[in-house]
């Protein structure tokens, strides 16, 4: 009896690949950024921390860094605040319009990110309210792509709620805005922490739709290093990167570390 | 602890009369139950009471006060539901504490009555634990102490027993009633399980397509049955197919596989109406109980016979219809075959006549 796992071998061998091919890209650019070439080359020529030293003296990265950390906590506030209050019209609703909005709500992450970022732009530009190029132009675009990651999280766990629960509290003296904070708000969070992680993730590694909304004065890091690698071939952008993988990784872990204890706490 | 009064209450859904023309009153410090199959309405009536379904027409009257309009958390009403409704993130002092923090009570009050309250429901040392460390009768237990704590003026229960396994249910069922008659609390209890309401109430509303069918003390409910409806809903009846052949006395003539039969009657009918003689299988005598002159008698045939350990069921054919009779499983009371012939027999005060459905 060496296996006793219950999940067939097969499939750890497959999740296994999938593992390797996933993971040998950020291995790369981990590499890539400690190179102590001049070239952004791989394998590196020699290992050295001097790129990830120039990250921080960079013109370009640093503020865009900085820019795309901004633009992603300020896109992930939103988007939460309105995601959560979609997915409980979506949820408890029972108007006719609710179908057709839960399509139209879901309809930015299925549009290819090109279509939608020229859609927006010559929206923008139509509109004449001096969107187009501007923050709150591109933090509209964004809100856009992240809020379907927060509606689905937070949906997912309002679909076992229980309303009782919060009849329970209204007939205990709890006004209707007290009994939502008391207890739906507690009971909920763990979807709302998930959706918000993804929220983040996606608004600051969005390429696709930023391109078209962002201004050469106005960079997120991903434009950054798009831009940089078409002109000068430098490790930099690795290190930028490094950065970046870093802060998505401790945010995964952080949030699922916490949303994980919520979970355990509610469960038998 | 207050009266109940609901007056021409209706609720509709869309084209559906969920609740229809409800008027109802429950005195103070009673036990009510309204009895019913699911969709009935009473669910509905309950959530209207406590305010979560606004009536379409009508007035919800607790203490003489108008509360038809007033937000559940204005009503000061306590409500426990069939999956109890814990909040799974506070623990069960937290939870009990709830409405008293909402009222804003001093913290040392608080602590107070929270101890009390699982001391009364026999939670005593269980403040500390969650929803997902306590059993199905536990948590039924905090829902009601939760309740309680702030003193509501009625107590409305919601089926609290159908989640709960057999045996567990009928402790819970006298436990109920015992915290009830000590607190005096004007009770409404829905339910569909007829043993729960003719145990546990004062009255009963026997409740059918949105509209009380009877109303009254549990005795009335199973002897003197208002309606078909009534009597076949709660416990067991024989219904008759008979003709109404005018009053006898006190009682009405019924004409039944031939044979003029008198029973109670308890609605007008028109002379040569169609009606169904109803006797419960308990009230059916045979053999020699049957022998007494005052009693109804009939010819039947056994065509079957079922053993129940107390009980021994019998079917029996009488003419073209079918009767079933229960007696005692007792060493002096003899027992028939099928195919045997048998005189059956039931004192015609305990047989009613009902208008056909």
């Amino acid at each position: 009896m060496g296996d006793t796992s219950p999940i067939p071998l097969t499939f750890r061998l497959v999740s296994g690949v999938a593992l390797v091919i996933l993971l040998t890209p950020v291995l790369i650019v981990v590499l890539s950024g400690l190179n102590s070439g001049e070239y952004l080359t791989f394998p590196p020529q020699g290992l050295s921390l001097k790129w990830v030293a120039g990250f921080f003296t960079s013109p370009i990265f640093l503020p865009a860094f900085l820019f795309s950390f901004g633009l992603a906590t300020v896109t992930t506030i939103i988007s939460t605040i309105l995601g959560t209050m979609a997915a409980i019209f979506l949820t408890r609703s029972r108007s006719r319009a609710r179908e057709v909005l839960r399509g139209l709500f879901i309809l930015p992450v299925v549009l290819p990110g090109v279509v939608l970022g020229l859609a927006l732009y010559v929206f923008f530009a139509w509109t004449k309210l001096g969107l187009a190029g501007s923050f709150p132009g591109l933090l509209i675009g964004h809100v856009l792509v992240t809020m379907p990651f927060v509606i689905a999280t937070v949906t997912a766990s309002l679909v076992d709620f229980d309303l009782s629960v919060e009849d329970a509290a209204r007939s205990l003296g709890a006004t209707p805005l007290q009994a939502f904070t008391k207890v739906t708000l507690p009971i909920i969070q763990p979807g709302i922490s998930a959706g918000t992680i993804f929220a983040f993730i996606v608004s600051f590694g969005q390429f696709e739709l930023t391109l078209f909304l962002a201004t050469p004065d106005m960079q997120p890091l991903p434009i950054a290093m798009y831009t940089s690698l078409r002109y000068a071939f430098e490790p930099t952008a690795a290190a930028a990167g490094i950065f970046a993988i870093c802060l998505v990784t401790i945010s995964t872990l952080v949030t699922s570390r916490l949303v994980n204890l919520k979970k355990l706490l509610r469960r038998r | 602890m207050s009266d109940i009064r609901l007056d021409q209450l209706t609720h509709s859904y869309g084209e559906t009369r969920a609740v229809d023309n409800v008027s109802l009153s429950i005195a103070e410090g009673e036990f009510y139950s309204l009895l019913g199959p699911s969709g009935c309405g009473k669910s509905t009536t309950l959530r209207m009471i406590a305010g979560f379904v606004t009536p379409t027409s009508g007035r919800i009257l607790i203490g003489g006060g108008d509360v038809t309009r007033l937000p559940p958390e204005r009503r000061d009403i306590g409500i426990v539901f069939q999956n109890y409704a814990i909040f799974p993130h506070m623990s069960v002092a937290e939870n009990i504490a709830f409405g008293l923090r909402l009222r804003k009570v001093p913290r040392a009050e608080i602590d107070t009555a929270v101890e009390g309250a699982l001391a009364q429901v026999g939670l005593s040392g269980f403040g500390d634990r969650y929803q997902r460390n306590l059993s199905g009768g536990q948590q039924q237990r905090v829902a009601l102490a939760r309740v309680l704590v702030t003193k509501p003026r009625i107590l409305l229960l919601d089926e609290p027993l159908s989640a709960l396994d057999k045996a567990l249910r009928e402790e819970m069922k006298f436990w109920i009633k015992d915290l009830q008659q000590t607190l005096g609390i004007t009770t409404i209890y829905v339910t569909h399980d007829q043993d729960e309401a003719l145990t546990m109430s004062d009255r009963i509303g026997v409740m059918r397509a949105g509209r009380i069918e009877q109303s009254g003390t549990p005795r009335e409910i199973y002897e003197e049955p208002a309606s078909l409806f009534v009597t076949t809903f709660i416990g067991q009846s024989n219904v008759l197919d008979a003709t109404y052949a005018g009053a006898e006395g006190p009682r009405a003539a019924a004409m039944v596989e031939g044979r003029a039969l008198s029973a109670e009657l308890s609605h007008a009918l028109p002379r040569g109406s169609a009606a169904k003689l109803v006797i419960r299988p308990e009230n059916v005598l045979m053999g020699p109980e049957a022998a007494d002159r005052n009693l109804t008698q009939l010819p039947a045939t056994v065509i079957g016979e079922s053993y129940q350990g107390a009980m021994v069921r019998y079917r029996l054919r009488l003419g073209s219809q079918e009767l079933v009779a229960e007696r005692q499983n007792q060493a002096h009371l003899a027992r028939w075959r099928p195919g045997e012939t048998v005189t059956v027999g039931w004192d015609p005060g305990r047989a009613r006549l009902l208008p056909a459905d």
